[in-house]
């Protein structure tokens, strides 16, 4: 263990994090997984400008071609017409057709070629958003998936995986908004330039709302980021409170507890129902008041370009020009209003990724590992092997002893005296110190972890079952393994028995966590599962939940067959698991107390006689 | 569709507020449709001015303050119409939408108080996450539904209503051509809406999916990584992650589409008023006006048009989540409370603790067998009785019926001579506690789950029932004591820990009759003797009936009752038992031999 290590602190994982602020830290590091798709993006970008300035040609052709030009004759020069009146022209040279078709044409034409490049624009910015956000989901997914287990000790799995699916999502939202926002100011840029060349002073005025806009959206904010927090709360109170009081519901009931529990819920029910109108009425003022900006900005126009077109200041037709284009103005901002929450909330969402990327807690591998022969012989030496999990509660104390190839040692012991963690060392789960543990005279800790975990074959207490068919969990994913070796180890285990009475055989669908099978079934798989991957060394962490009479026997004669030709260790609860053991070592507060075979112990009369007396005084008495 | 109609109380409870918010929202269309006409006469002011100015070379300043005196009306009267329109709006959608949240609020509560009321069977078809989605998601699409969905159909209809009403009172020759395309584009709008509804719910599904994987990997860290299969499952997420992509990526797509095809088919009706409209014109049919007014009530009418599809899915989406909400309530609970559902509520006296099994049978609906099969005893007051048998013999089966949580197929149990599904259900578990054996506790303070029944219990009959459990040293480890906090967010008990404080909970009752489900398991055994050979003294006159599978436990009891493949095989005392020397001697010897456990040994051993 080296001292990094030792001042981590996982606490963070658990911290409440809001995103109070706009950090562009993070932005640039989103952006890595962007760049690859750099040249998409730019496509998409170009589409969108190109299709903003056909929608700018739009409302022209129809007023000034169709309307001013062809149907009243009246071209009004003081208006713009940015070119549209001569492609018309142009048009009905090279056709030879009248007018008014051409107009029709010429608007169907660009309508279709508009929004055919918005749709291109769309898709080209969702897809570089989804796939960069794919790739970062992986490396997060991958990043996790190699942290050791002294992080998963102390960090809640509900907490990584947030980050890996909704924090991620989070992101997609947010890069979404960006893109749509790309989408929603590139007309507005294009119209401020044509309201400025158009009329400085009049534009200055509508800018004006901007400030007044930021003011009123960011009070809104204030008072909203409060409600909403709470609603967070309340909305959580409730799903937890159902969600607990479902699970316990035959306590509930069997207590008569349903009046009391439901008026627990409804008081619940009742102040999030509060909170929920506060939130609407803030909601729908904001959002009337900012429908209406463009209202309010014709107003403006009116009032404010009528008297300068009257001053001679600015024409009629540019203040015509000004009504037209204020949607494409003050849409952006709005839009950018409703992206206000999304943008805090990916913020927070992005901080918890970084964090989780940035943690770099890992095992310690070696520089140039030992390589193993194809097979090895199995035999484990510890030596003087002291460990803890924190520096100054030493759970093994000086331990040390053999095991000789193929032999079967049993570890007995009560709770907390060590026999998990020695399990833990030998599965290279924690970093403890170099030349304390040996296979085949080479120190663990020079070999690969990936590399030991294979050859040492663990079969832990609460075993964990992967939603899939009994197939897939017996082989883990490992291809090696073929269908006809996965049903052997089965059938030597007797597991095979079970498993065929199933309705689908080997493919039967297992739940998380194997509900449907009963205990001594799932003891049974999981030993199919180790012996499936063939490991010299095996180790058992016995599991001490009741099981019937009829399938301890089962797994007993399959732990028989299981050991049959491994080093073996075998944290043992039943008696007859250490009857079937060469030898047996006790182990208490961490220490070695008694070593040696059966009939050696009870001869000595120690620790492990008074166990074994115990035991048979307690059934008989 | 129909399913909605059962919406309609949650509606009728607020009628005036609906009725004047939905008025209120139609008024409001009405200012905004003034203001382009304020803007229109804006214009046509400053034309006026202009054209007179065009006589003179240039105007006196006064006539200029006159001109624009002219412009401060139709300014102030936008102004207005925005401001009526804003307060309207606000008021009306503020009180529609308060209608939706007090929906969900009955429709919640009605929800839990229904469910609460259920037996097994209703658990058994629906999930704890289903019915979690139930009351959550498809609540908020009730609510969605009385809140969104009504106003925003209303307005749609109304909008087009005037719309039409405007175009046909102008020209309905050039109206009915107007409006040919208008169905095409609803239909294109509402094939593609539905398409997009299913497609989203292929990517909630690969969400889910995801989301699944990632919980599932990661609560088998430990496996995964034993087994060396990290890149392997790298590997597989990748897959996943890949897959749910590629869908969002179509979904994307359609939506898209869907935003292009509107304005492109929205263009041939503005391609008609332009091409025929003009050619009315020309031949003087209509006029100029009429002409240009044309393109405005398009743009009014597109709105609805394009929406109709999407509402169509509205509805739907409202229909599906009052279905599935309804679906809950609707299921009629198993067990039915017939003394409380009369309403002469007759008193019952407290029990005395005296039980008789009369010809009981009991069958699992999904089994051929009968589960219990003529189950016969009687059970003196104060009695201590320990059923025994191997698992699937039917001994959680036959407790369960005592409490009522599932009702026998024939027979009765009766207690102090009534059967108790006469008695009111709540009064019957008063009287009966079963302590099962998963013992749920509730992520509340450790003295709160010990007096779950009844919270205001006194502190001293907690800690006797503590005692009484063997619980106490456990509690006083912890530095906050009976207020420890236990689940997630505080302590995380033992298993046996976990066992003796559900049995402290059924303990601290002092029922006439106690029931204990195999609630030693996970104790080890030095303790369970210390807390079955308590038990007799703290129970003294009440009667105690304990299953368990372990010799050990049985041969506590006053008499012992063997149950096998249903039906009971042997009943006496441990000692008669023993000597018959069947099915409890051959257990006996069994269980000595082999089935022992090391868990004592080392709960002995640490006091060595």
């Amino acid at each position: 263990m080296n001292a990094t290590q030792k001042k981590l602190d996982h606490s963070i994982f658990d911290a409440d994090i809001h995103g109070q602020a706009m950090n562009f830290q993070y932005l640039k590091r989103i952006m890595a997984w962007v760049k690859p798709h750099a040249l998409l993006v730019c496509t998409s970008i170009l589409l969108v400008v190109l299709a903003s300035l056909l929608a700018v040609f739009l409302p022209v052709i129809i007023t000034r071609v169709a309307i001013d030009t062809i149907i009243l004759d009246t071209p009004d020069a003081l208006m713009p017409d940015f070119g549209m009146n001569s492609v018309n022209e142009w048009l009905m040279h090279l056709t030879g057709f009248e007018g008014i078709v051409t107009v029709c044409i010429l608007y169907g034409v660009t309508t279709i070629a508009c929004h055919g490049l918005y749709h291109l624009h769309r898709v080209t910015f969702a897809k570089t958003v989804l796939f960069a956000l794919r790739d970062m989901r992986l490396d997060l997914f991958s990043h996790m998936e190699h942290r050791p287990s002294s992080f998963y000790d102390k960090v809640a799995v509900g907490r990584v995986m947030t980050r890996i699916t909704n924090d991620v999502q989070a992101l997609f939202e947010l890069l979404m908004g960006v893109g749509m926002l790309i989408g929603e100011f590139v007309p507005f840029f294009l119209a401020l330039a044509l309201m400025l060349t158009i009329d400085v002073e009049l534009t200055g005025y509508l800018l004006l709302s901007i400030p007044i806009f930021g003011v009123i959206t960011y009070f809104f904010r204030l008072a909203t980021r409060k409600v909403y927090r709470q609603i967070r709360n309340t909305v959580s109170q409730l799903n937890q409170n159902l969600q607990e009081n479902l699970s316990g519901m035959q306590v509930v009931q069997l207590s008569n507890r349903e009046e009391r529990n439901l008026q627990v819920y409804s008081d619940i029910n009742e102040k999030n129902s509060k909170q929920e109108v506060h939130a609407i009425q803030l909601e729908t003022g904001y959002g009337a008041f900012m429908d209406n900006m463009v209202n309010l900005a014709l107003a403006v126009i009116i009032w404010v370009g009528g008297s300068a077109v009257l001053s001679d200041a600015i024409t009629l037709g540019s203040v015509i020009l000004f009504t037209q284009f204020i949607d494409m103005f003050i849409r952006p901002i709005r839009v950018l209003g409703m992206q206000y929450n999304i943008l805090f909330r990916a913020m927070a969402s992005a901080e918890r990724i970084f964090q989780a990327l940035d943690w770099h807690e890992q095992i310690r591998e070696p520089k140039t590992p030992v390589r193993l022969p194809g097979r090895v012989k199995g035999k484990l030496e510890f030596k003087n092997l002291t460990f803890g999990y924190d520096d100054n509660q030493p759970v093994l104390k000086d331990v040390s002893f053999n095991v000789k190839p193929g032999e079967k040692l049993a570890i007995v012991g009560p709770t907390g005296s060590g026999k998990s963690t020695l399990i833990r060392l030998l599965g290279r789960f924690y970093d403890f110190s170099d030349d304390r543990i040996f296979l085949d005279g080479h120190d663990l800790n020079s070999i690969h972890s990936t590399e030991v975990r294979r050859r040492i074959g663990v079969v832990m207490q609460d075993f964990h079952i992967f939603s899939g068919s009994i197939l897939e969990n017996i082989v883990l994913g490992n291809q090696s393994i073929t269908r006809a070796a996965a049903i052997s180890a089965a059938k030597s285990v007797n597991a095979h028995e079970f498993i065929e009475a199933l309705p689908d055989g080997y493919d039967t669908e297992l739940v998380e966590r194997g509900q449907n099978l009963s205990q001594g079934q799932r003891q049974l798989l999981a030993f199919a599962r180790v012996l499936a991957s063939d490991p010299e060394i095996l180790i058992l962490d016995e599991a001490t939940a009741s099981i019937d009479t009829e399938t301890e026997q089962l797994i007993q004669e399959a732990l028989e067959h299981l050991m049959q030709g491994r080093t073996s260790i075998l944290i043992a609860h039943r008696l007859q698991t250490i009857e079937t053991a060469d030898r047996v070592l006790v182990l208490k507060d961490g220490k070695v107390k008694e070593l040696g075979t059966h009939q050696e112990l009870m001869a000595l009369r120690g620790v492990y006689y008074t166990l074994t007396q115990l035991q048979f005084q307690d059934v008989s008495s | 569709m129909k399913v909605l109609l059962r919406l309609t109380p949650y509606i009728k409870q607020h009628i005036w507020a609906f009725s004047f918010g939905l008025f209120g929202l139609l008024g409001a269309r009405i200012f905004e449709a003034l203001i382009p006409l304020y803007v229109k006469m804006g214009i046509d002011n400053i034309m006026a001015a202009q054209s007179a100015n065009e006589t003179g070379d240039i105007l006196s300043p006064e006539s200029i303050a006159i001109a624009q005196a002219t412009l401060v009306y139709p300014a102030l009267a936008i102004c207005a119409c925005v401001v009526a329109q804003m307060v309207v709006t606000i008021i009306s959608r503020i009180l529609i939408r308060r209608i939706g949240i007090y929906a969900a609020f009955d429709i919640r509560n009605q929800l839990y108080g229904h469910m609460q009321r259920q037996g097994p069977a209703f658990f058994a078809k629906f999930s704890i996450g289903d019915l979690m989605a139930r009351a959550i998601n498809d609540v908020s699409l009730i609510r969605q539904f009385l809140a969104g969905t009504t106003r925003l159909t209303s307005v749609l209809v109304f909008t087009a209503v005037v719309g039409l009403g405007f175009m046909f009172s102008l020209s309905a020759q050039l109206a009915l051509i107007v409006i040919l395309p208008l169905p095409v584009i609803s239909v294109v709008a509402w094939i593609y809406s539905k398409h997009i509804y299913k497609q989203s719910h292929i990517v909630q599904e690969g969400f889910s999916r995801l989301s699944t994987f990632v919980q599932e990997n990661l609560n088998g860290i430990r496996t995964v990584q034993a087994m060396a299969q990290e890149q392997d499952e790298v590997r597989r997420f990748g897959m996943v992650n890949d897959e749910f992509a590629q869908h969002n990526q179509t979904l994307f797509i359609t939506n898209s589409a869907l935003s292009a095809w509107m304005p492109i088919l929205a263009a041939t009706a503005t391609l008609i008023i332009l091409g025929y409209g003009s050619h009315l014109v020309t031949t003087g049919e209509i006029t100029l006006g009429t002409f240009a007014a044309f393109f405005s009530y398009l743009a009014l009418l597109l709105w609805p048009v394009r929406e109709a599809g999407a509402m169509v899915t509205q509805w739907q989406r409202g229909a599906s989540g009052t279905q599935r909400v309804f679906e809950v309530l609707d299921y009629e609970p198993e067990i039915r409370d017939y003394a409380s559902e009369d309403s002469a509520n007759p008193e019952f006296p407290e029990l005395t603790g005296k039980v008789s099994v009369r010809h009981l049978y009991y069958q699992y609906v999904d089994k051929n067998k009968y589960a219990l099969e003529d189950i016969n005893f009687d059970v003196e007051p104060g009695e201590t009785i320990a059923i025994l048998g191997r698992v699937g013999s039917g001994k959680s089966t036959l407790l369960r019926l005592f409490v009522r949580l599932i009702d026998p197929v024939k027979g009765d149990i009766l207690l102090d001579g009534h059967p108790i599904n006469g008695f009111p259900l709540d009064f019957l578990r008063h009287q009966v506690c079963l302590v099962l054996q998963d013992p749920f506790l509730f992520a509340d303070s450790l003295g709160d789950n010990i007096a779950y029944d009844r919270p205001d219990r006194d502190v001293s009959d907690i800690w006797e029932s503590a005692d009484a459990a063997a619980l106490r040293e456990t509690i006083e480890n912890f530095p906050e004591g009976l207020q420890t906090i236990l689940g997630e967010r505080g302590v995380t008990l033992s298993g046996g820990q976990k066992q003796r404080t559900a049995l402290a909970r059924g303990l601290v009752r002092m029922t006439p009759l106690l029931i204990l489900d195999d609630c030693f398991s996970a104790v080890d055994t030095e303790t369970e003797e210390h807390i079955l050979s308590g038990l007799k003294s703290v129970r003294q006159n009440l009667t105690t009936l304990l299953v368990s599978h372990r010799v050990s436990t049985a041969r506590h009891a006053d008499r012992i009752i063997v149950l096998d493949e249903g039906k009971i095989v042997e009943m006496g005392s441990h000692q008669a038992l023993l000597e018959s020397n069947g099915f409890y001697a051959d257990l006996e010897k069994a269980q000595r031999v082999k089935g022992g456990m090391l868990d004592q040994i080392e709960s002995d051993e640490a006091k060595i």
